[in-house]
């Protein structure tokens, strides 16, 4: 029982998928690749390619685009990688714990409440991954977006690589595995947001006393996206692509925003 | 609870066991993640040898794109499966594919619901009949050829029709579906079919002993009532058979009813032995019968007074035909065709008789009594169809589902029957005395008769396909033993003339592939939209001066020393 419970607070993200196609599970099919297709076997990789570049890919692009990569920031963004998984694996046994398991795929808002809550520890992890972790001298600027970025890429591989090794280089062809990529790239720019939002909270000490609650505000508001969009896709019953597009929107307005506060608490000190 | 009662020292043990094996969930987890649009039931054509000469489909597993029947006139079919709905049928295409032995990848036949069990109940379509002939004429044009691609049947549904409107208009469009324009791959992953070892045909006898009067050392007359159970149709796991010979068989089990009610009490048990045979290897010249006959000692054989084989009596309107082997001038004919006459008018009934000569030296044997009339014992069969079957022809196909069966026909059948036997039994020819009149508590029973017809027409019934321990084959014979004294069951290898290969059903899967170019073209936008991110991202942090210095050569020292 435990142990479904677990199975099942894990993969959040390959059961999406699961759960968008009504269908037979068969578990044969990987044989059939085996039948001297070979040309349409290297289309299929070609299929786990194009998906693999769109979700892992802009991680790539925005660290050697921004100055990160010229003040050598990747140690930082491996430690705060390691954070998140410490982190996931904390969450697990939390859900492990506390949650019940049901039987019907609907909305529980008990469930669903103490799932939001279990979330706050992501925002714990942050914390810890921007205060109490040892940089070298980056600047704030810098030191929010490397944890972002470690972050967020830490979370792609998690919930996203396994199921498209397996689901992306099968026969059938589903827009899925791009929707998920898309959906990656929201989540990067998500936890910069939050990753900016958390290092003003909790790095930057003379803030203009006005903009305080409005960063907490937004800091909660992005940190209780996953509890919204499984909302949204389970309580109101909103198709992938609709939240895909939903996530798409308020990551780059969380963005925007976040960016306008950082902005605006830095001119004081300049 | 079982966590809390561990001391601390198991606990940090657990909790890594927790995170292993939720890894190994994952793992599973993710093998399993693989599907299709679509899967659904095929059965395949039966595949057979016929002294020696090879039948049927000889291929079982299946890979290749689908193709429809609009597809451009010139396209290379060898590696693409041809969807063709019954409805669209053009039996002269097939034909000449066939005979001409043209290369294809496949063929899958769509029928139409009113031939399932489970959705053609009672559904009106106006071309039923058509259909029917259509379909009758399809079957006998696949079981004597030699396929050497596979050849698979389903039943329409919408999942099918849909993928199948799709096909429709990429081919009108006129680009037949290959690797690398994209379409939809039909996928069944079967294993080579193998032979059938050593097939079984199992007959069942059951005997209903008659009343020995005191001091009488004589063996009593029998009486024998005859019907084959089993089938042969083009695709052996939907040969339900309803009226070959399913009407049959359940006239066969109301008429034993309703004799083992009569025979329950000594005093109105009669002074004739019924012998009830339900057997099997009908459609192969009834070789079941030959062999269930000639293990009879001479002496039973010889106190059968005659035998009543019963075929496709289920879709009759008013008319029956009685087929005899001896002429019908023959006073034992003679005797039983006018006992049949006599009730059949009472019942505005037409019954007409046929006589055809039997060949000894011919193997072909076209109806049931011909074997027992081989053997010198006089029978008959009593069937809707005036004219002889072909071999392998009207066993109960494709097209012989329930829905073409009329339940009080059967009912009617099994009243005539029953009341001409018990006639002759009691010796009340030519009486007007309704023995099982309809409302009394010997009358036949219609829910019976419709419930046995039911499970037969959800049964598929191959010979070679049913073990010898099938469980259909058990619930007959139980039923015979509730209304017989005695049950016997004689299973016996079906000749050597025909072999049968297994993989009769399978499951179809249907992918969406996607072309090469659809792949191309999204490398391209990713590729572009990589850029854009990448440019955009080294504008707004770093500035565009920096973004245009990527693509400038350095400064030389010159200019900068200078």
């Amino acid at each position: 029982m435990i142990y479904k419970s677990v199975f099942s607070g894990l993969i959040e993200g390959p059961k999406q998928i699961q759960s968008n196609k009504n269908k037979t599970i068969c578990s044969s099919q990987i044989q059939i690749e085996n039948w001297g297709q070979k040309i349409r076997r290297k289309m299929t990789m070609f299929h786990f390619f194009n998906c693999a570049i769109l979700t892992f890919g802009p991680h790539a692009v925005y660290y050697s685009a921004t100055p990160l990569s010229e003040y050598d920031t990747l140690g930082t963004s491996v430690k705060a990688a390691l954070v998140y998984l410490g982190t996931a694996l904390v969450k697990l046994v939390c859900l492990a714990t506390f949650l019940k398991v049901s039987e019907n795929d609907g909305f529980d808002p008990y469930q669903e409440l103490l799932k939001a809550v279990i979330g706050f520890i992501d925002v714990a992890g942050l914390y810890f991954a921007l205060t109490q972790l040892t940089h070298r001298n980056i600047s704030q600027n810098h030191k929010f977006q490397a944890v972002g970025l470690g972050w967020a890429f830490a979370d792609s591989v998690l919930h996203r690589l396994a199921p498209l090794w397996v689901g992306a280089r099968g026969l059938e062809f589903t827009w899925d595995f791009i929707l998920q990529g898309l959906e990656a790239n929201a989540n990067l720019v998500l936890s910069i947001s939050l990753a900016a939002l958390g290092s003003l909270m909790w790095l930057r000490k003379n803030k203009p006393k006005t903009l305080i609650p409005i960063i907490y505000a937004c800091a909660g508001i992005v940190a209780t996206m996953p509890s919204i969009t499984s909302y949204l896709r389970r309580g109101l019953g909103w198709h992938f692509p609709k939240v895909v597009g939903f996530e798409l929107f308020t990551s780059l307005s969380m963005a925007f925003i976040s960016w306008q506060l950082f902005s605006a608490c830095q001119r004081p000190s300049s | 609870m079982a966590l809390s009662k561990n001391s601390g020292g198991h606990r940090g043990m657990q909790e890594s066991m927790y995170s292993v094996i939720a890894l190994v969930f994952i793992l599973v987890a993710c093998v399993e993640l693989c599907d299709a649009a679509a899967a659904i039931d095929v059965y395949r054509l039966i595949q057979y040898d016929m002294s020696g000469s090879a039948y049927g489909s000889r291929f079982a597993a299946l890979n290749h794109h689908a193709a429809s029947l609009h597809f451009p006139p010139g396209a290379d079919l060898s590696r693409a499966v041809l969807v063709i709905p019954l409805r669209e049928l053009n039996i002269t295409f097939v034909r000449e594919y066939i005979n001409q032995k043209k290369p294809l990848g496949g063929l899958l036949f769509l029928l139409p619901d009113i031939f399932s069990f489970e959705n053609g109940g009672n559904k009106q379509v106006h071309e039923k009949e058509q259909l029917k002939n259509l379909l009758a004429e399809l079957e006998q044009l696949l079981i004597h050829a030699n396929i050497p691609y596979p050849v698979y049947f389903a039943f329409e549904n919408d999942e099918i029709d849909t993928v199948l409107a799709d096909i429709k208009k990429n081919d009108a469009i006129g680009q037949p579906a290959t690797a690398t324009t994209g379409g939809y791959k039909l996928v069944i992953p079967t294993p080579e079919p193998k032979k059938v070892a050593s097939p079984t045909i199992t007959n069942i006898q059951g005997w209903l002993s008659g009343l020995k009067a005191d001091g009488d050392t004589n063996q009593l007359p029998t009486i024998a009532i005859v019907a084959s159970y089993d089938t042969f149709g083009a695709a052996p796991a939907l040969s339900v058979g309803s009226d070959s010979n399913g009407s049959g068989v359940v006239a066969l089990l109301e008429i034993a009813r309703l004799f083992s009610l009569l025979y329950s009490n000594p005093k109105t048990r009669g002074r004739y032995n019924l012998l009830f045979g339900l057997t099997s290897g009908g459609p192969y010249n009834y070789n079941g019968t030959q062999k269930w006959l000639r293990s009879f000692d001479q002496r039973l054989r010889e106190s059968i007074d005659y035998a009543i084989c019963l075929n496709s009596i289920g879709s009759w309107d008013n008319e029956l035909w009685i087929h005899v082997s001896k002429p019908p001038e023959n006073a034992y004919i003679k005797q039983i065709f006018e006992g049949f006459s006599n009730v059949a008018e009472e019942m505005d009934i037409k019954v007409g008789l046929k006589h055809k000569k039997i060949n000894i030296s011919n193997p072909r044997v076209a109806r049931e009594h011909e074997q027992f009339s081989r053997l010198r014992v006089t029978a008959a069969t009593l069937s809707e169809i005036s004219t002889a079957p072909e071999l392998l022809q009207g066993t109960g196909g494709l097209y012989d589902s329930r829905q073409f069966v009329n339940e009080t026909a059967i009912t009617r059948g099994v009243k005539l029957v029953a009341e001409s036997l018990a006639r002759h039994i009691y010796g009340h020819q030519g009486k007007n005395v309704q023995i099982f009149a309809d409302g009394g508590s010997l009358a036949v029973n219609p829910a019976y008769i419709q419930s046995w017809l039911d499970l037969l027409s959800q049964t598929p019934r191959v010979a070679p396909f049913l073990s010898k321990n099938d469980p259909f084959v058990m619930a007959l014979k139980k039923e015979l033993a509730d209304h017989t004294d005695e049950v016997n069951m004689q299973h016996e290898v079906l000749e050597g003339v025909f072999t049968f290969y297994d993989s009769t059903s399978a499951r179809l899967n249907i992918y969406q592939v996607a072309s090469v170019t659809f792949d191309l073209l999204l490398l391209l936008v990713l590729g572009s939209y990589l850029i854009v991110l990448f440019s955009f991202l080294v504008i707004t942090t770093r500035g565009l001066d920096d973004l245009i210095s990527l693509f400038r050569r350095p400064p030389s020292r010159k200019v900068k020393t200078a």
